[in-house]
């Protein structure tokens, strides 16, 4: 073959596929190649929510197998499936998220990457992605919930949308805060274990620490706190702490705690936004360094 | 340079300088890569050589200086702003390619290719011929975990190729493979060539660069020492080495027969005694002998040899041996400079 046939065609940039076109489009085929590396997560994981939901479905069969009554009110039955909602929060996005940022500077992908792609339009794909799945496992399971429900009650509240919506914020919340982890550590094990450590651990020792102080003030600081608003949305109560009255050690006093049961509505929306909003700006941030620098 | 070389000139760094705190990891080079040629970077370790091409992929700014690439027949200067349209036409792979495991080749690369633009309709085909073109049709959909180093090595270039860039910047491609890998990516990189492919290439391997770099860029302390194709920066120096193998040579013999080889080239050379005299390597089992690159004076020391009734089995001028002196020749004067 002679040299004029087998010499390339001058390189052609297809100008349709610049500019806002182009970003629009990288970010999508990172979503797509997301999907196909994390589906088998997302199997395990939705996997993992509908035991959830199939456990306390056999748990509240069985109580009523044994003569316990049911709730009279369907809101009451649905907070049966709602007792856990934030552990399984925090595993689905500690186990999706952990490695968002993590795994690039394990595994140095950064160079094979980051010519090809910008961090933003990269960390936006793979944030959509796995947030979805989140959500999807979300939507789900109030989906399962509804379901059996209306089976057992005829009837569904309409609150319990609501609750799904907060629960979807709440996950949101979550989920950046495991990213804002995921970026200022080199491992993902290391993310999704300190991820879990501090949303299960940590902030229940907190709460119980806040709540032995009999603080007054309602703990908007804590992120594990706007996890509350999920059930209690159900059926908002008013007041919205109630006050437990404890016997002291010498002999005919009582001590009276403060036991905050959900923030507010507005609370909830402006803390969950803000908290989100933080996490991910630093978790951003802190990518776009340790980028540069090479790490 | 006249008009027409101009215009072919694709890369071009003007006083490309990167400083990290007060340490100048390159420091204002200037270099022209033209249309359709491969062009070698060599660079002891630490001397700029992944600076300058993380520099050019825009993964680092530079301190100071400018990058143009050409781009529909115009040389346009490298910003923030035009990256994403001026680097499509370059396909990069800087420092050893990690990708993720659990993912296969095509995956990687087609989602690569996507990244920088290549059209949907065309893609499965893009992906199965590039593969091909490294033998590796039969592993494409295989994860990359099970991967050889060398496989994984192969599709980190591939994925550089993929989008079918005219520029290609490969920082160490060869490392750490075994020799026959080594060999199919050196064939790989000629074909590129063939197909009008420039090739902007560092490595440390001096024989890989020599089969074929047309010119050679030799970078020390960050700074350009020489730029040039072999045969010039062969006249440059006035020295070229000579690689004469034996018959047979034993352990007993080898100072004998080296007392001779010296008493009979050392005077023919063209050089000062001390610089000519014959070396014994004793890997490949050559003598090694330094002249000042005159074909006349080789053809002499031939003839001075076969008079002399030395069993000569070869003898040859090898590229990798000139470029190996040169290459230490031109970054020891550097480094004595610096000290």
């Amino acid at each position: 073959m002679s040299e004029e046939k087998t010499r390339a065609k001058p390189f052609q940039v297809e100008k349709s596929k610049m500019g806002i076109k182009r970003q629009f489009s990288q970010v999508i085929d990172t979503m797509y190649f997301e999907v196909k590396r994390n589906y088998k997560k997302f199997i395990l994981m939705l996997g993992f929510y509908i035991l959830m939901f199939l456990l306390f479905y056999i748990l509240n069969e069985t109580q009523e197998a044994q003569g316990v009554e049911v709730p009279d009110d369907p809101e009451d039955y649905i907070l049966t499936y709602l007792a856990n909602i934030g552990t399984l929060i925090v595993i689905s996005t500690a186990a999706l998220g952990g490695a968002i940022i993590a795994e690039d500077f394990q595994k140095q992908t950064g160079n094979l990457i980051f010519p090809k792609i910008s961090k933003t339009r990269l960390l936006t794909g793979r944030l959509i992605v796995r947030y979805g799945f989140n959500a999807i496992f979300i939507c789900i399971y109030f989906t399962l919930i509804a379901y059996v429900t209306d089976y057992k009650y005829s009837e569904v509240p309409e609150t319990l949308i609501e609750s799904m919506l907060w629960a979807l914020l709440y996950t949101f919340t979550i989920f950046a805060f495991v990213v804002f982890l995921s970026s200022i550590n080199k491992s993902p094990s290391a993310a999704i274990v300190i991820s879990i450590l501090v949303l299960l651990v940590v902030a229940h020792v907190v709460e119980m620490l806040l709540f032995s102080m009999n603080l007054e003030n309602e703990p908007l600081f804590l992120i594990t706190y706007y996890e509350k608003i999920i059930p209690a949305s159900l059926d908002m109560p008013n007041p919205r702490y109630e006050d437990v009255s404890l016997a002291s050690p010498e002999e005919g006093e009582f001590i009276e705690f403060r036991r905050w049961i959900t923030p507010s509505k507005i609370d909830a929306l402006i803390g969950m936004l803000s908290f989100a909003g933080i996490f991910l700006l630093f978790a951003y941030v802190i990518y776009m360094m340790r980028q540069s620098k090479n790490e | 340079m006249n008009e027409k070389d101009k215009k072919e000139v694709l890369i071009q760094f003007k006083g490309l300088t990167k400083k990290f705190g007060s340490l100048y990891a390159v420091s204002d080079v200037d270099l022209e890569i033209k249309r359709g040629e491969i062009v070698g970077f060599l660079g002891p370790n630490g001397a700029g050589k992944s600076t300058t091409m993380k520099m050019m992929a825009h993964l680092l700014r530079p301190t100071k200086g400018e990058i143009w690439i050409r781009h529909n027949g115009e040389l346009v200067k490298l910003t923030s702003r035009n990256k994403s349209y001026l680097l499509d036409n370059v396909g990069f792979l800087i420092e050893n390619p990690a990708f993720y495991g659990d993912m296969t080749a095509r995956q990687i690369l087609s989602y690569f290719a996507r990244l920088k633009g290549y059209p949907w309709k065309n893609l499965t085909a893009r992906v199965e011929e590039v593969v091909g073109m490294f033998g590796l049709s039969e592993w494409i959909d295989k994860k990359l975990k099970i991967y050889s180093k060398g496989m994984r090595q192969k599709i980190g270039i591939l994925s550089a190729i993929v989008h079918d860039p005219d520029i290609i910047v490969l920082d160490e491609p060869q490392t750490g493979l075994d020799p026959k890998a080594r060999r199919d990516v050196r064939n790989f990189l000629i074909k590129l060539k063939q197909m009008g492919k420039t090739v902007f290439l560092s490595s440390h391997l001096l024989y890989e660069i020599s089969e074929i770099a047309d010119r050679i860029a030799i970078i020390s302390h960050g700074k350009l020492i020489a730029y040039d194709n072999l045969e010039n920066l062969e006249l440059s120096t006035g020295r070229s080495m000579l690689n004469i193998e034996l018959l047979t040579i034993s352990e007993e013999t080898l100072d004998d027969i080296l007392q001779k080889l010296n008493e009979v080239i050392t005077p023919l050379t063209g050089l000062e005694a001390q610089l000519s005299e014959v070396k014994y390597n004793q890997d490949s089992e050559i003598f090694e002998v330094l002249f000042d690159g005159d074909p006349k004076t080789q053809h002499k020391i031939f003839r001075t040899l076969f008079e002399n009734n030395f069993n000569i089995i070869s003898f040859s001028v090898p590229k990798a041996s000139l470029l190996e002196y040169l290459f230490i020749n031109y970054t020891d004067e550097v480094r004595e400079e610096n000290e």
